[in-house]
Parts: C-alpha cells; structure tokens; sequence
C-alpha cells in the first residue's frame, strides 16, 4: 500500500430535483486499499457508486473524479466504458441471468469469439480458470438458477474480475450470506488487495469495516463527514458519525416476562414441493412462547427460511412432525389460513415478496387485510384509511403522506410498510424473516425497539437473522438450526457467538466450553 | 435521526398554481393523452373545415367507439394482472354471429310475434356464451397453468371455426325491432337532459361527500378551490355532451351502456377486493400470495369477466351492424390492446384504469372517422394509427425519463 491516490473525488454535488444527494463530497482512494464507505441508507453511497459506474455520466453531476490521474470522462450510457477503465461494481441486487451458465453470465457482453461466432470451450475455460484462481467453489457449466445466494454472489465477484478491474466496488455484498461465505469473500478480498487490485466495501454491517478494510470514510446526508485509518475507530464511534450523535446501545433491551408456550412444532420434516425427492426440513423441533422473542441462527441453506415458510403454509410439503397452536394441532394450508390462525410473516425479501412497489403505502399496507375493511363487494375507504394511518403513525413511517409510492421510501421506510402490513392483523405470532437486511442503523433501532413493544404486549415473535450480533442482542432464546435440523434451543444467558457458530456449522456442542 | 412521524404533518399552504403542478406531474400520462386527443380533434376539425366536429358525426364517433371500448375495459384488467387475450375480437364476433343466428333463425320460429322476449333471449344467450368462453378460457389459464397468450390464441383459431359454422359462411341479419335499438337507438333529449342532471348532482354530492369524510377522520383536505373547478369541468363535459348529441337524434343507447359499465368498472377496479387484487398480482405476484391472495381464482375471475364483457360488445357489434357476418370481430382484440395501452395500461402489469382506456379508444376511433373523413386510403389509415401508438408509448417513456 502506498500514498498514489488512484480515485479522488473533488467537490462532488449531485443534484436530482428537489434534492441534493450529494453535496460537495471529497474523497481519496489509494491505489490497493480496500476502502469502506460507511453511512445510513440515503446517505448518498449509491449515488456516489453510480457516478463511478457511468449511471450518472459525466456533466450531470457538479466538481470532479480524478481517476488514474486524470478526469474521469464517462459518456451517457457509458457503462461499458467504465468497465473498460477498469471500474467495476458488484451490486446488492445480483445481476445475472438466471438461465444461462456461470461461464455465460460471467462473459456475458464480452464472449470471447471466432469468426462471429462463440468460442465455447474458451470461454468456459476462461471461466474454469478465474473460479479457480480465486478458490470459487463453482462449476462453469452451473445454471445460476439453481445456485444459492451465498453461489451467485460468487459468480458476480468472477464476472467483474474476468474484466481485469483495477477498482471493484462491493455494495453490501454479504448481505444475504452466511458466515462461511462471509469469511470466504474476506478471503478473497485479502487475495486481491495482495494482487493490487482497489476495493470499495459498501455494507451495513459495521464489524466487517473492522475485519477487512484499511480506511473508511463515512457519509451523511450527502456530505463527507471524515475519512479515517480502520485503525483510530470503533464501532460505537463509526455509528456516531453516521447517525451524528453518540448511540448508547445498538440493540435496546426490553423489559419482559415470556408467559406460555403458544405455538409448538415437533420433529417437523417437509421436502421441495417442486422436487419432492429433495429435503429441506428433516427433524425441527421448538416451541414459542407468548411475549418472546425467539431468534433462529444458522447458516444460508441450513433451512431458516424455508422452516418459517413451510409453517406459514407457503413452501414445504409437510411429509411429517406435528404442528400445535395453542396446544391444538393446526394444518395450515396458504398464507390466507396462517393468517385467520393468527400468524403473520414478514418474509425475506422486502422488494420481491413484500411490497407491490408501484403501488402507495395505503394499498399496500392493506392489502393483506382488505377482508376486514370489505362489507359485501365494496372496500370501506375509509375504514382503510383510518386503519393503515393508525399503523403507519406507530411504526413511524416516514412519508409526505399514504399515497407515496413505497418505491419512492428508504428501505427502513419499506420494511416498516411491510410490518405495518403484517400487524394489521393483529397477530399472534409475528414471524420476521431477516427483518433488518440492508436498512441503517437507525431504522434497525427503530424496528428493535418495536419488536420489544409488541413482545411485551404479548406477541411471540420468530426472528431470523443473519447477523449474530443481532441474535445475540435481541433474541430471549435462540434456536441453531443446521442442515434443516433444530440442533438445540438455547437460552440468551448460555449462547454465545463461538456456541452457535460451533452448532451451525455441526461442530459437536459438547466439545466446546459452555 | 428524527423518530417523529409526518404522515399526517400539515403541509405547508402552497397556492394553486404548485398544486395544479404538482398534481400535473403525478398524472402526466392522463394529461398527455388527453392533449394528444384534443390535438388530434383540432387537426381533423381544421383539415375537414369543421365537418368533424358536427353534431352527427361527434354521435357517430362515440356510437363507433362502444364495441371496441367494451372490450379495452376488460383488457386493461388483463393486462394490469400481466396476462393478455387474443380470443376478445373473435369472442364478440362470435356472440354477434350467435344473437343474429337466434333472431333470425329460431326465435322468429318460436314466437314469431314477440320481438321484445326475443330481443331479450338473444341478449342472455350471447352474453352467457361469452361467460361461459371466458369460464373455459379462464379455467384453462389459471388452474391449468398454460400461458394467456397461448390459451387465447388457440381460443381465436377455434372461435374463427366457430363464426365460419354457425353462418356457413354466409351473412344473417339481425336487424329486428328492440334488438337493433340497442346500438342503434337514441334516448329523446329531455331523457339525455335528466341523465345529465343526475350525473352532474352526483359529481357535486360525491365531491362533498368525501370531503366531508376525509375532514371527520382528520385527514388532510384537497384544495377546495381545486375539487370545485374539477367537478364543474367534469358538470359541465357532461352537459356539453349532452347539448351536442342533443343536436343530432339523443344520447346513443350504445353510449350509455358504456357510461355505466366504464362506471361499474373503474369502481371495482379501486373500490372492491377483486379490483385491487388485480393491480396486486400484476404489481408483483409473489407479495399477492403471501398475503393471502388467491392468484389462481383472481386469474381465473378476470378472464371470466374478459368473456362477459366481450359478450356485451358482441350484442352491441350485432346490433350495430345489423348483421352477423363471418369477419365479425375481425382485428378488434387489436384495437382493444391498442386502446388500453395508449391509455396508459403497463404491459408490464400493475398499472392502468378504465378511464385511460376509454381515451385511448376515442383516439382510436376518432383517428379512423378522420382519415375516413378525408378519403385517407385504408392502408395509410393502418400506418397513421401505428405510428400513433408507437409515438405515444415513446412520449409517455420520454416524459417520464425526464420528469
């Protein structure tokens, strides 16, 4: 590592109408350092990336991005050309086509060819040879379809070395990964930086700036608030920068008394429903009580969200286990019957299964419960009205007003719709599936917050969560689930992160200090 | 960070003008294609030295427009779920080869001297092989899982069989007393002049009505000023309508028919269960069915509204006519797709109404009267409306890129 700035960005102001999303942003990026940009959602990290990738050409945006020593000129569409410079971006929505091949997506737009037409065995050996270069557990001939999460990423991360890029920029890339994965992708970052190659780390979670960059530089509403060694900060530090005041404690603690159980599942084992020969969940057992906040640990792929979403009738094929709802056994068929049965779901993916995003808060915030507001045919406007503002005030959405369209909201802002949505119901049992993936830190502490409300009002509530921390800061118990198995409940005082690391990865319990 | 919440934040009081501007730019598209209908009637009326805007041909103009408009209807919900139908054309060509079949070959066997009942029979019977189309279709689509567009091509195929053995290739007629009132009869004017009173009473009560009700839940009010200029711009459509067909023979029978469906309509499409379920699925299917929506009968439901609407106009194009003929319907699922897409209907899903498609469809139909009216070779009729369907999905991309 050197003092040669590769990028430096001077006096930056973009402007869209009405707002101002960056304002007068200056910052340095030296040659082989993997550099994070930290700040909350709509701090101005994306626009920022977006001007580095050519989605913002040059001229609409005001002062100047020195890259390689000269003024980065990048036309209107002008994509391909910053790829070319050698800029690329790994985007938190993966980009691959989902019927093509590992060695398709990753050349795609660049297929290597002979006399017009593709050169196939190149290019899959171009490709066999970058995954194995960087250690990608990854077949070329693969479908991304049938890759997981954790795979895909892995893909994108090949797609964007194979253009020999001198910058890559990751924007939150271990949001939907588990902690192999995670500790994988440092790998590979450590491998580059040691290859020369720059990085620009985008991420929500403030650990992973400790763990793998040399500088960070943090933004807030659109301006620079400093850029700093990794080495001089801590994280409670990093979090009062960005929020602009100190925050005492990231994970508030409730004040509550965990009454009976309500909700019991026994031995339940469940396959694909599209490929019944495939297991997904074989032997769960838990039980939930009312004003609990039960978290569920494990790996992607240790079956977490397929566990919630058979229980909500939306996923597995029950083959076997028992499911009991206040001491009843239950079969729930869809999403409808959960609900009657007093269950809601705050599934995973926020923008996919979530929010219909062209549409206002108001309808979406309905629209799982227009049977209470409905007489006959008709919808009682007003009743909805009534009802969804109520919501939307207790969870403290912030908008202009309830005909806003979602897409125009923050991601805090989103998932609060979401949960409004689900809590119109007044449900029994909350089931909040990864509740806080890719909002900020202060939109996180908003939604704890409300979590311990509605626990000690009674709610028993099912957290996911990728995050220990979080686990570990939230739940009263946490059940470690690993190859679609429950391994063990344990209780908040005996968890740690080494346990239900040790649990998740099918490390013997008993081997470990408890 | 603020935790406060602005939901219901009082705004600050702006004039007029900023919330004329504001709500201009939250409804570009309507705006655009209205500006674009009444560009395109000021040119006609330009070019045909007035001819155009004459009382008789402003009544043909909307009786021209009600078969198509019927089916666009149906259309927008769905293609607003993010299905298409192919069959609609040929589906009211066939209900329109049936009715004729029933008034000229059976019923006048039956009872030769009860036009009315006829009238009447003929009426349900079209409609009901409409619905029962639409059950098929529907049925096939949603619990079967094959793709609209392949279901409702093959549904044309068979329905072009279909037309071709009912008339044996031959034209019936279906000019027969009521029953050809139904396209081709006019409401006296004092009858034309109540209707307007009640449309426009309604408007007025409406507006106050919700105002009212928006002010006992503490809700922001629109601009009175704003509410007020808008019913009365709306009144006084309604009246100027009415003085104008008055002029010729009446409000057309036809017209009304589709007055009160595109009223039905538009209100279930944002006032029932059924309607927002529609936008939901076509906005993003797999949020639908994790709320508890069923996707498959939501499906299933249109279509089967898709049927009894292209029964309706099926009726209307009979009686229109005049006849049942073997290139009844002939293109009209073109024209209806067209029409709920120049009225702002996303083929993506998610996003259209009603009222749009009715405008697209008057453009349509207006663009076809003019170029008649100047001796416009069909052929160039064909391109002129191309084009204009193509310019205005571009405009409405450019207008929104550069919002």
């Amino acid at each position: 590592m050197s003092d040669d700035i590769i990028l430096d960005f001077r006096n930056v102001t973009k402007r869209f109408p009405g707002v101002t999303a960056l304002d007068n942003v200056s910052m340095q990026i030296r040659r082989g350092e993997i550099h994070g940009l930290c700040g909350e959602n709509g701090a101005g990290k994306s626009t920022l990336m977006k001007i580095l990738s050519g989605v913002y050409p040059y001229g609409t945006y005001e002062g100047s991005v020195i890259y390689e020593g000269k003024e980065l000129n990048l036309g209107a569409g002008a994509i391909r050309q910053a790829r070319d410079e050698g800029i690329a971006i790994v985007y938190q929505e993966l980009t691959l086509v989902p019927n093509m091949t590992v060695g398709e997506n990753v050349f795609l737009g660049k297929e290597p060819s002979v006399n017009g037409s593709i050169d196939w065995s190149e290019l899959y050996a171009n490709t066999r040879d970058i995954l194995a270069k960087y250690r990608l557990d990854v077949s070329p001939q693969a479908v991304v379809k049938h890759l997981g999460v954790g795979k895909m990423q892995m893909v994108e991360i090949a797609k964007a070395l194979s253009e020999n890029a001198k910058i890559l920029i990751l924007d939150e890339p271990t949001s939907a990964l588990t902690e192999s994965e995670i500790d994988k992708l440092m790998e590979i970052l450590e491998n580059l930086r040691g290859h020369g190659v720059t990085c620009i780390y985008i991420t929500h979670k403030l650990e992973e700036f400790f763990r793998i960059t040399d500088s960070v530089t943090i933004l807030r509403d659109g301006k620079t608030v400093t850029t700093q060694p990794t080495r001089q900060l801590t994280q409670e530090k990093l979090v009062s920068y960005m929020v602009g005041r100190e925050m005492k404690e990231r994970f508030p603690r409730g004040h509550r008394q965990p009454r009976e159980v309500i909700f019991e599942v026994a031995d339940l084992q469940a396959v694909d429903p599209n490929e019944t020969s495939r297991t997904v969940l074989d032997g769960v057992t838990f039980n939930l009580r009312r004003g609990e906040i039960l978290g569920i640990a494990g790996l992607m792929g240790s079956g977490r969200t397929e566990l919630v979403t058979t229980i909500f009738g939306e996923y597995g094929k029950i083959t076997g286990g028992v499911i009991k709802l206040e001491g009843e056994e239950v079969h729930i068929s869809d999403a409808r019957d959960a609900m009657h049965k007093g269950i809601s779901l705050v599934p995973e993916d926020r923008k996919g299964q979530g929010l219909v995003l062209m549409q206002s808060i108001l309808k979406n915030i309905s629209l799982a419960n227009l049977d209470q507001f409905s007489a006959f045919f008709r919808i009682d406007a007003d009743a909805e009205m009534v009802a969804a503002t109520q919501q939307a005030k207790s969870l403290g959405v912030k908008a202009p007003n309830l005909q806003a369209q979602v897409d125009s909201l923050s991601g805090g802002n989103q998932q609060k719709v979401v949960i409004a949505k689900w809590l119109l119901s007044n449900p029994k049992i909350l089931i909040m599936d990864d509740p806080t993936r890719g909002i900020d830190v202060g939109a996180k502490y908003e939604i704890y917050k409300l979590m311990n409300d509605l626990a000690e009002r009674g709610v028993a509530i099912i957290m996911i969560s990728s995050e220990l921390e979080e686990v570990l800061g939230m739940s009263d118990r946490i059940m470690v689930m690993h190859e679609g198995r429950s391994t063990l409940t344990l209780d908040i005082a005996e968890a740690s992160q080494e346990r239900i690391m040790a649990l998740a990865t099918g490390i013997a319990d008993e081997i470990l200090p408890v | 960070m603020a935790v406060s919440t602005n939901v219901n934040a009082p705004k600050p009081t702006t004039g007029i003008g900023a919330e004329l501007g504001r709500r201009f730019r939250s409804n570009i598209q309507t705006y655009t294609i209205i500006l674009a209908l009444v560009a395109i009637w000021a040119l006609f009326a330009v070019l045909t030295n007035g001819s155009f805007l004459t009382a008789q041909n402003v009544s043909n103009l909307f009786r021209q427009m009600t078969v198509t408009s019927f089916l666009a209807i149906g259309m927008v919900f769905v293609i607003v779920t993010g299905n298409i139908d192919l069959s609609v054309g040929k589906l009211a060509g066939f209900v329109s080869v049936v009715a004729a079949y029933f008034q000229a070959n059976v019923w006048y066997q039956m009872m030769p001297n009860q036009p009315l009942i006829a009238a009447i029979l003929s009426i349900l019977i079209g409609v009901g092989v409409g619905v029962l189309f639409g059950v098929l279709q529907g049925y096939i689509i949603a619990y079967l899982n094959v793709p609209a567009f392949i279901v409702t091509l093959g549904g044309m195929f068979i329905l072009n069989g279909l037309i071709l053995l009912v008339t044996q290739g031959k034209t019936i007629p279906a000019n027969q007393p009521y029953f050809s009132e139904i396209a081709q009869g006019y409401l006296p004017p004092l009858a034309g002049w109540v209707i307007a009173a009640i449309v426009v009473v309604f408007l007025f009560w409406n507006m106050f009505r919700s105002r009212q009700s928006r002010a006992r839940h503490g809700f922001e009010l629109p601009n009175l000023g704003l509410e007020m200029a808008a019913t009365i711009f709306f009144s006084l459509l309604v009246i100027g309508y009415v003085y104008w067909v008055n002029q010729y023979r009446g409000v057309q029978t036809p017209v009304l028919l589709l007055a009160i469906t595109a009223l039905i309509m538009a209100y279930v499409s944002n006032n029932t269960r059924f309607g927002r379920y529609a936008y939901a699925i076509g906005g993003n299917r797999e949020a639908s069915r994790l709320s508890g929506i069923n996707i498959r009968r939501s499906v299933f439901l249109i279509f089967v509204l898709m049927g009894l609407l292209s029964g309706v106009a099926g009726i209307v194009l009979a009686s229109y006519v005049g006849y049942g003929t073997t290139a009844a319907g002939q293109g009209y699922e073109l024209d209806a797709i067209a029409s709920a897409i120049l009225g702002g209907t996303s083929t993506l899903g998610g996003v259209g109404t009603v009222f749009g498609a009715l405008i697209g469809s008057l453009i349509m139909s207006s663009l076809t009267t003019g170029l008649q009216m100047l001796n416009v070779a069909p052929a160039w009729q064909y391109l002129v409306k191309g084009g204009v369907l193509v310019l205005a999905v571009y405009a409405d991309v450019y207008f929104k890129k550069n919002r």
